[in-house]
This record gives C-alpha cells, sequence and structure tokens, in this order.
C-alpha cells in the first residue's frame, strides 16, 4: 500500500472518529445545517416534478374539467354548510363551557406546509416539508393535515424541515380509542414504508377487546401531541402474553400526502 | 482531479435525485438507491485515497438525511433538546468504505473494459448496505422480524441496482473519457 494511501486512511479514520464523538446536540446541529445545504435542490426538484404532474394533468379533456368543477362546488357547498353549522356548535359550547366555568376549547394555530421530499431510505419513514426556522417551526412540533396526525417534526433548517411520519418505528404517540378508557402508545411498524404505511397500538390492557372501527385519537399526554386529533381506526384486536395490541388504518393516506399543517401551540 | 470532484457532484445529485423516486409498487416497496452506484463507480475509477473520500461525502450526506435524534422536554424552556442519537453519525461511511474497498479488488478487470461483474456486484452491494441498515435498526431496536417483506426490500434494492448500473457506469465512463481521465494510470497498465 503507498504512503498516500496509508495518510489517507489515517486521516478518514480520524474524521470518521471525529464524527462518532459528536454530542447529540451537535450531531442535530450538523443534520440542520445538511438539511439547509440541500433543500434548495429539493425544492427546485419538487417544483420540477409538481410542474410535469400539472402538466400531465392539464391534458384534461374539457368535459373532464367540466365533471370536476360541477364535483367541486358540490363539495365546496357542503362543506360551507357543514362549516356554518360546526361554527354554530362551538360557539354554543363555548357559552356552555364558559357557563360551566370551564376554559374555552382553543383551535391550534396552524400554519400550511408543502411536501418538497420523500425520504429515499427504505427503513426510514420521513418527508420534508418547505417551513423551517425562518417560519417559526421548531424541532418536535405536531403536524397534521384536516384529516388526522401526520408526525412530527425532527430536523429544522432555515427554510425547511424533516417529518418523521407516525408509521416510523421511531414515532410515539399516546392515544386513547373513542368510547373507552384505553390508553396506549401508537408506534409504526419496521417494515412499514411510504407504500404500506403500518401502524399499531401497543400497551393496550389485555381485556380492552376493542372492535373494529373504534376511532383511536392522541390523548395529549407527553406534550408533543395535542390531545384529540385523529390518529386512525382499529383494525384488529389481538391479546399478547403481557398486553393487548391492536393494528390501525391511518386516518390520513401518507401514500399520497403533499400539504400538511404544522401546528404552532393554541391561539 | 477534474473527474473527482465530478463524482463527488454525482454523489450529491443522485442522492437528490433518489429523493424524488417514489417506492416502486411491483417490488414490494423497494427504493431506488442511485448513489451507491456512483459510489461503486468510483471505487472502480479513482485511486483507493480518493474512494476513501467519496465514501466519506456519501456516507456524510445519507446519515444527515437519515439519523434519527430522540428528544426530550428541557423543563425550564419547554424546549425540546436532543438527548439521543439513534445510529451515530458516521457508520454509513465506514460501511460504504469497506464495500468501496472490496469493489477495489475487481478494478483489473474494469480496466479491461469487462463491466459485467462490476453491475452484478453494485447490485450485491447495495442489497448489502440496506441489509446493514435493517441490521442496525434492529440490533439498536431490538426484536429481529425477517419476513418475506424485508427480504424483498433488500434483495429487491439490489436487483434495481443491477439494472441501473450499466447505464450509470455507461454516462460516468462517458465523462470520464469526455474530460481526458484515464481510468487506468500509467503504472497499472505497466504492470500488465
Amino acid at each position: 500500500m503507498r504512503r498516500y494511501n496509508i495518510a489517507g486512511l489515517v486521516v478518514f479514520l480520524l474524521a470518521v472518529g471525529g464524527l462518532f464523538a459528536l454530542s447529540p446536540r451537535n450531531t442535530q446541529k450538523v443534520q440542520s445545517a445538511f438539511l439547509g445545504m440541500i433543500s434548495p435542490f429539493l425544492r427546485t426538484g419538487s417544483s420540477l416534478q409538481q410542474r410535469v404532474v400539472a402538466f400531465h394533468e392539464g391534458l384534461k379533456t374539457l368535459t373532464q374539467l367540466e365533471q370536476d368543477n360541477k364535483t367541486l362546488l358540490i363539495q365546496n357547498a357542503q362543506l360551507r354548510t357543514g362549516l356554518g353549522y360546526l361554527r354554530d356548535l362551538e360557539q354554543e359550547n363555548n357559552r356552555l363551557r364558559h357557563a360551566l366555568e370551564y376554559r374555552e376549547r382553543a383551535a391550534f394555530n396552524l400554519v400550511p406546509a408543502r411536501i418538497i421530499a420523500r425520504d429515499s431510505s427504505t427503513w426510514w419513514n420521513t418527508v420534508r416539508i418547505d417551513r423551517g426556522v425562518d417560519d417559526g417551526v421548531e424541532i418536535d412540533m405536531p403536524v397534521l393535515t384536516e384529516d388526522g396526525l401526520v408526525g412530527k417534526t425532527t430536523a429544522v433548517a432555515g427554510s425547511s424541515a424533516t417529518v418523521v411520519l407516525i408509521s416510523d418505528e421511531n414515532c410515539k404517540v399516546a392515544a386513547t380509542v373513542e368510547g373507552t378508557q384505553e390508553q396506549g402508545i401508537v408506534t409504526g411498524e419496521r417494515t412499514s414504508n411510504s407504500l404500506q404505511p403500518q401502524i399499531s397500538l401497543i400497551f393496550l390492557s389485555k381485556n380492552a377487546n376493542l372492535r373494529p372501527g373504534q376511532r383511536v385519537f392522541s390523548s395529549g399526554a407527553g406534550a408533543v401531541f395535542p390531545a384529540g386529533v385523529s390518529i386512525g381506526v382499529i383494525k384488529e384486536f389481538k391479546k399478547r402474553e403481557l398486553d393487548g395490541y391492536a393494528t390501525i388504518v391511518p386516518s390520513v393516506d401518507l401514500t399520497t400526502l403533499e400539504d400538511v399543517f404544522v401546528v404552532f401551540g393554541k391561539k | 482531479m477534474i473527474f473527482f470532484l465530478i463524482l463527488a457532484a454525482s454523489l450529491f445529485v443522485s442522492l437528490v435525485v433518489q429523493q424524488f423516486i417514489g417506492p416502486l409498487p411491483w417490488l414490494h416497496g423497494t427504493r431506488v438507491l442511485l448513489m451507491p452506484i456512483v459510489l461503486f463507480y468510483g471505487a472502480l475509477a479513482v485511486p483507493f485515497w480518493a474512494m476513501l473520500i467519496l465514501a466519506f461525502i456519501a456516507g456524510f450526506m445519507w446519515d444527515a438525511l437519515t439519523v434519527q435524534i430522540a428528544f426530550t422536554r428541557d423543563i425550564a424552556t419547554g424546549h425540546a433538546v436532543a438527548s439521543n442519537v439513534e445510529i451515530s453519525l458516521g457508520w454509513s461511511i465506514l460501511l460504504y468504505a469497506a464495500l468501496g474497498s472490496l469493489m477495489i479488488g475487481f478494478r483489473p478487470l474494469f480496466q479491461r473494459g469487462r463491466w459485467e461483474v462490476h453491475c452484478l456486484l453494485s447490485g450485491v452491494l447495495t442489497s448489502a448496505i440496506v441489509l446493514a441498515e435493517y441490521l442496525m435498526i434492529t440490533l439498536r431496536r431490538g426484536e429481529f422480524v425477517f419476513s418475506t417483506e424485508v427480504w424483498w426490500r433488500i434483495g429487491g434494492a439490489g436487483l434495481v441496482a443491477i439494472i441501473l448500473s450499466p447505464f450509470c457506469f455507461f454516462i460516468l465512463s462517458s465523462i470520464a473519457e469526455a474530460v481526458g481521465y484515464d481510468t487506468q494510470p500509467r503504472q497499472e497498465k505497466e504492470q500488465e
């Protein structure tokens, strides 16, 4: 082996050793700095991808567009009606809570974000969004859509952030089951990927006897995720040696996710 | 030097591009990994020390994007503080360097213009990367789960790499030729 190969190997091992010695906080800084560096390229790639998709969608016939327009108009009218009704209910609910000296149930401050890239790794389920420190996004902020919980932010750079999805084994959410006193932890499956997101509810009591179709919500324990956000619907319940275990169908379609909201605390 | 910089830039570009390629539904959600193919070509085309730099760049970028950090809440401020790194930043660098070194062993054949073995090897080594990642996660989190799905994703990544590597190798070889880089240094030619 030539002399400079040995020198190169020594420098290489020292550099890797230096990286291994990084503290979690410094690792996070390195991660955020790299995310900041790569995000302009991801944004460009994302906008190019959108243009291609838009071009394909733009090739619709006039009849298709007319049909789409009709459907959207009907949906819009339905949503407007529903929204008005819900506003009345919210006001009434708050009035009643006030009368009972309860704290008013406040909505969240939501900041819209667009997904600019998906993780290309096989075993980690993350996405990158186009909001970062400049927009007030911090680490460990919940991310959701109108349908339910998506995940939470991990690495945050200037104008982008990484969101670990609830289908990732490392994203754990304290949860409750509708109509029961059951509490458990929602976690992703190791073999889950963005094509087949799999999540489960663990640490339930053995006698929980949950039925398929029951809804699962975040319980708010742990102070990361707000309470009452829909996570999914029970698909199957199994008794294990020590606890109960349920598989869940996520409320949000994580495979086609495009726009999300970052939760910034209460209004 | 120019070709080395081109290879380094290609690693970055391939990393960005593979972020926009979705999982393959017909191959159990296998992901397309382009960066390892570029790295393996680099291992064949540049000297050992340069391969180490390429492995460092590739491994660092990959880890910076994938390493997961656990957070705890600071009681005083209420802010999240990084408390634990699941798999240390830098482990992929060692993995890439080790696999790149294996690839170097097949350089004489590559310099004779024979690519078949290297394309197959690219696939095998890409699968090895995915398997190593899975083993690292499993060792860290516990509970060995080796379902058919897991094996398909490990093998699928390699299969895709075998299909894509001839194209990648051709493009990179053409670039090397265009910039006047000789993948067979004079000393090695004399040895032959």
